[in-house]
């Protein structure tokens, strides 16, 4: 059995919006519809955790990987609008919505283009809001260990890499967006945020504004990880996104039995 | 330079010995309210003469300390030591909730008008019998723990935590620390492991349990870590740890401390129950420089002339009178570069003590806050 992370994943295309939409899929139960970050699409262990439970659709957004170049959507809310597209090209009424940096401002705004269909809202060192204008991205600052055999999987080609890098460039927007935010203030959607303690690129010690800004936010942050958490520590990631998704705002009461022996 | 006295509330009254768990065969009311009364005065005239600093600290299931939770008698102390910081060295962070420990240091600070020095400390090996810890796993659980105090005490916002050994889903502490951002983080840092995460986390070192030399080693490695970090330590960033008596002359000082008393020289609670030192140590709890590590609590031994005087040499005990003892404090400055001196009263020696508190008070402390 291959045990690399995204193996038991389809490699599937859809069409939407004019695009032709690479995703991968595994598991069955509710949809969660996933969202990368700028370095592209990167399935970890916490998707194959995450895939024993529900159903994870992975979308390649157009113009990442080896997709051809997108230089139709000219901002966030037209790609979100292409992403809504592509979601129900697939038949999916009802589904939850997890962002990865880049992923994250995409996935809200998903939420805010189109919001009775989302359960709730899982961000991942989410690029929304930041306050850290100019990060310094790479191997060193992706990841807590650099040089482990999860941080060298799969390199992306330097190609692929710059146009990857351009576009999320180009459609992320500024760090602080106040219009933005004031829709966000309106998004009465339940959202996980979370941060690693380690991450100088989406530093925890900006979680509080997506509190501040989100009408119903939870903050957690996982310990010892990077900007990669889903990398860095897959299972701690998938436990409480799961966990969150099954129950929400009830989350935070303890169900696990501490009994040590009957 | 800055004094702080450490009282560790020894019980002052006959124990069975080479045992822990300590059962509690002898144990008599009298001699632990007397024990926990004579410290608290203690502390009261530390804070009178111009101690910089007052100490607690945390042991369990014995006599070598009446305070298995430090914070209860720092509580207390907030009352009665109006003037100097009260320092806790400390809790024992891995076997205890870490959200619990951050409220308690921020009521304590609130308490002091914000006075706390917060020690975190991985104890004494016995320690990870107390609630049924895993040894191999101190390190981890100090480490994450420390890490996440600092954030409960900072972050403004209700946050959940998803670590390695801990697990909260949302946590606002009230009331929060009036230092800001939070009370001075102190850890013990005999080992290289603990040096390199205090230089890394820019914490303060304590010295305990260890001699001179070994100090200084320590310090060293401690201080060319920080520079790695791209920051120097200051002379209070480093504590270090021994005994003291002083008296009129040198002679009179040492004859005290072979004075008979209650409580047998030389206790020590590593080794109290060699079976479980033994596991401790094989689960790796002392980390890379094992046997120099499990040897630091030798010699501890302070019966005959020899013994003191070797403890005086190796830097374990400052005894004399105040001109010699300002002599053993200038030689522990030049060569370790501690800006805080703790020091240990363990044993009780009746107005011998408290005279050797005032001394060091009136005739060596002015002149230590010179250096």
């Amino acid at each position: 059995m291959d045990d690399t992370p995204g193996a038991a994943f389809d490699d599937t295309e859809v069409e939407a919006d004019g695009f032709r939409i690479r995703y991968r899929e595994a598991g069955s139960g509710r949809p969660l519809v996933c969202l990368h970050g700028g370095g592209g699409l990167r399935l970890s262990r916490a998707h194959d955790i995450l895939a024993r439970d529900r159903r994870v659709i992975a979308f390649e957004a157009p113009g990442f990987g080896n997709s051809p170049l997108n230089e139709r959507s000219r901002n966030m809310g037209e790609l979100a609008a292409t992403m809504n597209l592509a979601v129900a090209a697939l038949g999916i009424e009802r589904y939850d919505l997890m962002g990865t940096s880049f992923g994250g401002k995409l996935a809200l705004s998903m939420a805010l283009e189109r919001r009775e269909p989302v359960g709730a809202v899982v961000l991942i060192s989410p690029a929304a809001i930041r306050i850290n204008p100019t990060p310094d991205i790479g191997p060193h600052t992706l990841h807590r260990h650099p040089d482990s055999p999860e941080a060298r999987r799969d390199p992306v080609p330097p190609d692929v890499h710059a146009r990857q890098r351009a576009l999320s460039a180009r459609l992320l927007g500024p760090p602080r967006d106040a219009a933005f935010e004031n829709r966000l203030a309106t998004l009465d959607v339940p959202v996980l945020a979370l941060f690693g303690t380690e991450d100088t690129i989406t530093p925890p010690e900006g979680a509080r504004l997506y509190r501040q800004v989100l009408p119903d936010c939870h903050l957690m942050l996982v310990y010892d990880a990077a900007h990669a958490i889903d990398a860095d520590r897959p299972e701690a990631l998938a436990e409480v996104v799961g966990d969150f998704l099954a129950r929400h705002g009830k989350f935070l009461v303890r169900q696990e039995s501490d009994l040590v022996h009957p | 330079m800055k004094a702080t006295l450490f009282n560790s509330v020894h019980y002052h009254g006959t124990t069975p010995e080479g045992v822990w768990p300590v059962p509690v065969d002898y144990y008599s009311d009298d001699a632990a309210a007397e024990s926990l009364a004579t410290a608290i005065e203690q502390f009261r005239m530390a804070d009178e003469l111009g101690f910089d600093w007052i100490t607690v600290a945390e042991h369990h299931f014995g006599p070598y300390s009446l305070t298995p939770n430090p914070t209860i008698l720092a509580g207390a102390l907030s009352q009665v030591v109006r003037r100097a910081r009260i320092a806790l060295l400390g809790p024992t962070t891995p076997i205890l909730n870490p959200v619990r420990v951050a409220e308690e240091f921020a009521m304590l600070d609130l308490m002091t008008g914000g006075r706390i020095i917060a020690g975190m400390l991985r104890g004494t090996p016995n320690e990870y019998v107390t609630y049924n810890v895993n040894p191999a796993e101190s390190r981890g659980r100090f480490e994450e723990a420390l890490q996440l105090i600092r954030r409960v005490w900072t972050e403004p916002q209700p946050f959940g935590w998803q670590g390695r050994y801990f697990q909260f889903r949302s946590i606002s502490i009230w009331p929060r620390p009036l230092q800001k951002p939070h009370p001075p983080i102190y850890m013990s840092g005999s080992s290289p492991e603990s040096g390199s995460f205090a230089a890394r986390n820019r914490i303060g070192l304590g010295f305990a349990a260890t001699h001179l030399e070994r100090a200084t080693r320590a310090a060293e490695h401690y201080r060319r870590e920080a520079e790695r970090f791209g920051w120097t330590p200051e002379p209070e960033n480093i504590v270090y740890r021994l005994g003291f008596h002083v008296a009129e002359t040198d002679d009179k000082a040492i004859e005290d401390l072979k004075a008979p008393t209650a409580v047998r020289r030389g206790t020590n609670i590593s080794r109290a129950n060699q079976a479980v030192e033994e596991a401790v140590a094989n689960a790796g709890y002392y980390g890379a420089d094992l046997e120099e590590q499990r040897n630091r609590s030798r010699n501890r031994e302070q019966r005959t002339d020899e013994q003191i005087r070797g403890r005086i040499g190796r830097g374990q005990l400052l005894t004399g009178s105040p001109d010699t003892v300002f002599e053993q404090i200038k030689k522990i400055r030049d060569t370790l570069g501690a800006g805080v001196l703790d020091l240990t009263i363990a044993i009780q020696y009746g107005d011998a003590t408290r005279r050797s508190i005032e001394l060091f008070g009136t005739k060596v402390l002015p002149r230590m806050h010179e250096l």
